[in-house]
């Protein structure tokens, strides 16, 4: 449901105030209301889902409360509620040679990022905020926002680590920018479209249709995409710009209580988003694998959120399996190993398009 | 191609710092990503052990030494030992040399355990970390069996052990050599050929053989330099020449011999033979015997001097003690094998990145417990 | 004591001359043990006393004795003739006695001397041996030919200098550090004479034996140790 549907659909709800102003805002907040409690809950499960799956795959149990109180609920639910209470009464501490204002601003400028892509996400078939005509493009756009937060919040801790981690994520981010847009390109020249739905929709018709299946390039390039955004995501092993061991907690290090947390928010956020894209970009959006079955609007979400939902779990298997690369080695594995794969992929898309298509 | 020189900056690493194993600081020049030169700093964990020996009786020494290496407690306590009951010329019995031997193996296995889990994480790996807790925990469970004390044990004392083997021990170990055996497989399968922790590790912070030796490194980190030279088998001490196991070196299997892979690999080969011997030792060891028959009533070694050494799971343990005749020790200087394999640090890292020193650090397995004492 | 009883024990006590300690563990009454133990102590403090006037017949006629086979006699008289006045005691079983003045080249030439070949510093220390002595102890250790030996040396206290051998074992770096650290021998020729495990400012060498702490640090009250806590 886009803002020009709710918008008409608030006009014949209140006759009196037909196509005012006020409506347009209630029009444009609601969404972003709910695009908030997206991103909210989508933290919170995310968080516990990344607790219990690390737990299993490390042979524990994770969270294991015992029942409401301060046991952190049943199979340790409500674990994250619990995290968020303690995050939200930590002290909040700005070091006294920062420079107050960019490190204010800087979890905001990166969870801004994470957050207005989401508006252009689609979860069905008729489950989305905004279906822009260059919706594909404005994901990249307002994904690569984030980064200018990295560097604030680094450079602005006025602290060594800090600095270095904003600096490697400015290298790492830029470059894994490339790779994932020229892979998305294959897309776009697939689907001759920008807008999501329109990519979507293109796909129709069992999972053979998918883009991902569609050509032998495209295969490749759903995994370089895939790649890159884990390392955009700044998720192990590409999580050099924090990376525990080397940099204490890279361009977070002097963060603490809420604001710390929206790194993680947006982390998150930017995971649902990338994942987002690549599950509608590569892997039929909301289209069920198996034509003419299950593919009425609800079975959409569903399809949408279970391909979303994989990847993550893939993104979650990546981090807790691989040990973390160097900064030289990551260059390199963009510069000399994904970007030329991606702009062959550019041209062979282009040739079996030419030929078969 | 060029290479750019920025401005200098120094770094301090620690000595509050996620990888630097303890309160250790290291000075280090940057230029960028590039170290340029690294200086270690240490004392922040002195606790004046050898000025504390010069003013307690020989037995009381034995929980300091505990405390050198706390990760492998057991190995520091024999080494004291041995060498007092050197300075004596006291023979224990035999059960009593096998207990400690059963015990130095299980610690070294717990010892390496925790290197290689924590080298994992030092290169962004968490998983194997705790995968190799877990069976740490597993013979710490039988230290406890044993002794009551997880990881300070003060377990061997001059002449003896403080406790006979717990009843059951034997088949608890057994039960624990058969189950840990193919997690060795495990380990190897999730971390030491995992393509990117080879790319982490291999070919970075080269140690040659003539470097290792002037600069004292010792134990495993000598080894995987390819240098033959173990104490069990070179001079055996207790009733180590009863057992058989290799001693495995380093052969640049991943790439330059006596780099940071190297390293790791030689001690998770260790692993391996710790168990065979472990197997050995449980199969031979006496079944009766009283293991405090041979404690002196009183300490008082004659006077002279003592250099002995023995193999600790980081290397060659010397324990330097001079005896005025008096039931206090006159000096006890312990040279510890951290301590030298952290002064090759300055050497090994310079002109490597920042996240290589991280890693040849923690490739030298240092314990700053010991190197501060 | 029956007459009984005390031929066992002579007996025992012989056995346990000879290494069998089995038989004496093995008994059952503990008085009688302690008894047998008490006397086999006897009769080694008795043999311990004996054996020194042997050995200090071989050092009287050095020449006449066939070559030792205890490192500290053989590699001493190498010392002694290739650097003649170097040893500043007598050779014995236990070190070689070195003096100051020469260590440098003696230390440069036991690593470089192919039969000797010590290339490993296995554990420098201090020791203060008291009447205004320090010494410095090496343990040296050849990998190659796995032979060892304990060199000291003694200095005054006034004048605690040392050639420093940090530039041939360069481990020598930090143990000479820490020496300097904890008895104030001073390391000549060390690139990086700095104290090791104390803070820099800090007062006093530890392990001298009239070591007194000093009273505050940086205005923090220094603990003294606890009177009678042995």
């Amino acid at each position: 449901m886009t803002v020009d549907q709710l918008f008409n659909w608030l006009n014949t709800l209140v006759p009196a105030m037909e196509n005012s102003g006020l409506l347009l805002v209630v029009a444009i907040l609601i969404p972003c209301l709910a695009l908030f409690l997206v991103v909210a809950v989508n933290a919170i499960v995310m968080v516990y889902a990344e607790r219990k799956v690390s737990a299993f795959m490390q042979d524990r149990m994770g969270p294991m409360g015992q029942g409401v109180g301060l046991h952190a609920g049943k199979w340790g639910l409500l674990q994250t509620v619990a995290d968020a209470l303690k995050l939200l009464t930590k002290e909040d501490i700005i070091p006294e040679k920062a420079d107050k204002f960019l490190f204010i601003l800087a979890p905001f400028v990166i969870f801004i990022g994470a957050f207005v892509a989401i508006i252009a996400v689609p979860f069905g078939e008729t489950v989305i905020v905004a279906d822009f005509n260059i919706g594909i493009f404005y994901i990249l756009a307002m994904g690569s926002l984030g980064v200018i937060g990295l560097i604030l919040a680094g450079w602005s801790s006025n602290n060594k680590w800090s600095l270095y981690g904003g600096m490697r994520s400015a290298a790492q981010i830029v470059s894994y920018e490339i790779p994932a847009g020229l892979s998305l390109i294959v897309v776009i020249m697939l689907t001759e479209t920008l807008s999501m739905q329109g990519i979507i929709q293109y796909q129709e018709g069992g999972m053979f249709n998918w883009i991902i299946f569609s050509n032998p390039f495209a295969f490749v390039a759903f995994f370089i995409y895939f790649i890159s955004v884990v390392a955009e995501t700044n998720r192990t092993p590409f999580d050099i710009p924090e990376a525990e061991s080397e940099l204490v907690g890279g361009f977070h290090t002097e963060y603490s209580g809420m604001r710390w947390s929206f790194f993680f928010l947006s982390e998150y956020a930017n995971m649902l988003v990338v994942s987002a894209v690549g599950a509608a970009g590569f892997l039929g959006g909301w289209h069920s694998p198996i034509p003419g079955y299950f593919d009425s609007n609800g079975w959409g979400v569903f399809w949408m959120l279970s391909k979303i939902v994989f990847l993550i779990f893939v993104m979650m298997w990546f981090r807790w399996t691989f040990p973390r690369l160097r900064v030289d080695q990551l260059m390199n594995i963009c510069w000399k190993v994904f970007l030329p794969i991606s702009l062959i992929n550019i041209f062979g898309v282009g040739f079996w398009t030419l030929i078969f298509g | 191609m060029g290479v750019v020189h920025g401005e200098e900056m120094v770094l301090n690493i620690g000595p509050q710092h996620p990888s630097t194993h303890g309160v250790l600081r290291l000075k280090v020049k940057t230029d960028g990503e590039i170290i340029s030169e690294i200086t270690p700093v240490i004392g922040y964990l002195h606790r004046c052990f050898e000025k504390h020996c010069e003013n307690v009786t020989y037995d009381q020494v034995i929980p300091y030494t505990d405390r050198c290496d706390y990760l492998a407690a057991m190995a520091n306590n024999f080494g004291y030992v041995v060498a007092v009951e050197e300075l004596m010329e006291l023979k224990v019995p035999e059960k009593v040399e096998y207990i400690r031997v059963i015990m130095a193996e299980f610690q070294r296995i717990a010892s390496h355990l925790l290197a290689l889990g924590v080298y994992g994480l030092d290169i962004g790996a968490f998983t194997p970390f705790l995968f190799m807790l877990r069976d740490r925990e597993r013979i710490l469970d039988m230290f406890e069996m044993t002794c009551g004390a997880r990881l300070l044990y003060n377990y061997m004392w001059v002449g003896g052990v403080s406790h006979d083997l717990p009843k059951g021990f034997v088949e608890t170990a057994f039960q624990f050599l058969d189950y840990f055996e193919p997690q060795i497989e495990e380990y190897n399968n999730l971390l030491t050929h995992n393509k990117i922790f080879v790319e982490r590790t291999a070919d970075i912070g080269v140690l040659p053989p003539e470097v290792a030796i002037s600069y004292g490194v010792s134990g495993p980190n000598l080894r995987a330099s390819g240098v033959q030279w173990d104490l069990r088998r070179n001079s055996p001490y207790s009733i180590y020449d009863k057992f058989e196991f290799d001693v495995p070196v380093g052969d640049g299997g991943k790439g330059t011999l006596g780099d940071c892979w190297d390293r790791y690999y030689v001690r998770m080969l260790e692993v391996r033979e710790s168990v065979k011997i472990l197997r050995q030792a449980l199969a031979q060891m006496p079944k009766d015997g009283d293991v405090h028959q041979a404690l002196p009533k009183k300490i008082r070694p004659p006077k002279g001097s003592i250099y002995s050494r023995t193999e600790t799971p980081r290397g060659d343990l010397g324990f330097y003690i001079e005896s005025d005749g008096s039931p206090i020790p006159s000096r006890v200087k312990m040279r510890s094998p951290a301590f030298t394999a952290l002064a090759v640090l300055g050497e090994l890292a310079g002109g490597w990145m920042m996240s290589d020193v991280i890693s040849i650090l923690g490739s030298l397995d240092i314990v700053l417990g010991e190197i501060d004492r | 004591m029956s007459a009984d009883q005390e031929r066992l024990i002579a007996e025992l006590v012989e056995k346990g001359l000879a290494g069998e300690m089995d038989e004496i563990n093995a008994i059952e009454d503990r008085v009688l043990r302690g008894k047998v133990k008490a006397a086999l102590a006897k009769a080694k403090r008795a043999a311990k006393a004996a054996a020194p006037k042997e050995e200090k017949l071989v050092e009287e006629s050095p020449t006449d004795a066939p070559p030792s086979e205890n490192p500290h006699q053989k590699f001493g008289k190498m010392i002694e003739d290739k650097f003649p006045g170097s040893l500043a005691a007598g050779l014995n079983d236990t070190h070689i006695q070195l003096k100051p003045n020469n260590w440098f080249e003696i230390a440069k030439w036991l690593k470089s001397e192919p039969t000797l070949h010590f290339d490993s510093l296995q554990c420098h220390t201090g020791m203060d041996v008291g009447e205004n002595m320090l010494e410095a102890r090496y343990n040296l250790h050849s990998m190659t030919h796995d032979h060892y030996i304990e060199i000291r040396i003694a200095v005054s206290r006034d004048n605690a200098k040392i050639p420093s051998t940090e530039q041939i074992w360069r481990i020598g770096d930090w143990f000479e550090r820490e020496t300097y650290d904890m008895l104030g021998i001073h390391f000549e020729g060390h690139r990086d004479h700095r104290r090791m495990l104390l803070p820099e400012d800090w007062e006093g060498y530890p392990l001298r034996k009239d070591y007194e702490v000093q009273e505050t640090y940086h205005g923090i009250v220094v603990p003294k140790v606890k009177e009678g806590w042995e």
